[in-house]
């Protein structure tokens, strides 16, 4: 897939907004598939006995999902050069994470924009805050 | 007896090393899946740029979390903020090293925050393809 032209890409620009319904198979998915089987995510009794609701995503599910929604409008993954986030809820299982971004920059001379990224719950919480990300630009 | 070991200051420096992580095609399928759920795979023929969770961090936080003389405790930890930069894009079939360092322990409202500095590089062409931080919050013990 090809990168988003500079001169296609202004500020205040959004990305696509990506909404999922997270359930504890794809949480038990991912535990396998990221060998991280920490029981706060798979293991509900084990969860509340550490003080938690229940089981929880991991938080690196959901910086992949918002990955996912950046690369999808950057034209591939492979246009994602940095992401970064606060993990600063929990995602339960059977929550719908929606993950949005604006531009705030763009980098002519580099070929670089710079995005404001984040995502919530359909509950209303804040997941994912203070996420920046930069993505390749062709010229 | 003795006290359990917690993190503290004196393991800023250390240093885990996993050489020799393979891209293994199979494996990035499994987790790009896993990151659709109940949608199709978004980019098949991509590695998922968080798939470093499994060439980097996996194996170096696997060392971190076991080693007996900083005593992380699992059951307490939480993932408090996680940044990447990919370089140069990892394709399926690329052999890396990843190295994690401690570089940073606080003490803080009776938690510890230990941060950590991640990086892969692909030894065939000395390209850096992944690096990061991350901070782990260790709950103090009940």
């Amino acid at each position: 897939m090809t990168a988003l032209s500079v001169s296609s890409v202004s500020v205040g620009d959004a990305v696509t907004p990506l909404s999922r319904q997270v359930s504890q198979e794809q949480i038990n998915a991912y535990a396998d598939a990221s060998g991280d089987h920490n029981p706060i995510h798979v293991d509900a009794d084990f969860a509340r006995s550490v003080g938690l609701p229940g089981t929880i995503a991991h938080g690196l599910l959901e910086l992949g999902i918002l990955a996912e929604a950046i690369s999808s409008w950057a034209g591939g993954s492979a246009n994602l050069r940095s992401l970064s986030c606060r993990f600063s809820k929990p995602l339960l299982p059977g929550d719908t994470i929606i993950c949005t971004g604006s531009v705030t920059a763009v980098d002519e001379a580099e070929g670089v924009a710079t995005l404001e990224v984040g995502a919530s719950s359909d509950r209303g919480d804040r997941v994912l805050t203070n996420g920046r990300a930069t993505v390749r630009l062709s010229r | 007896m003795l006290r359990a070991a917690v993190p503290d200051q004196t393991h800023v420096g250390r240093r885990y090393t996993a050489s020799g992580q393979r891209i293994a095609p199979e494996a990035a399928a499994r987790m790009a899946a896993a990151i659709a759920g109940p949608d199709p795979v978004a980019d098949p023929d991509a590695v998922p740029p968080t798939f470093a969770a499994v060439y980097c961090l996996a194996p170096t936080f696997a060392q971190l979390f076991t080693d007996p003389e900083v005593g992380i405790d699992l059951a307490g930890l939480i993932h408090g903020e996680q940044s990447f930069e990919w370089p140069e894009p990892v394709r399926a079939g690329d052999v890396v090293d990843a190295t994690t360092e401690i570089v940073g322990v606080d003490l803080k409202r009776g938690m510890t925050y230990v941060r950590l500095a991640m990086e892969a590089v692909r030894p065939a062409d000395q390209a850096v393809v992944c690096r990061g931080t991350a901070l782990m919050i260790v709950r103090a013990a009940a």
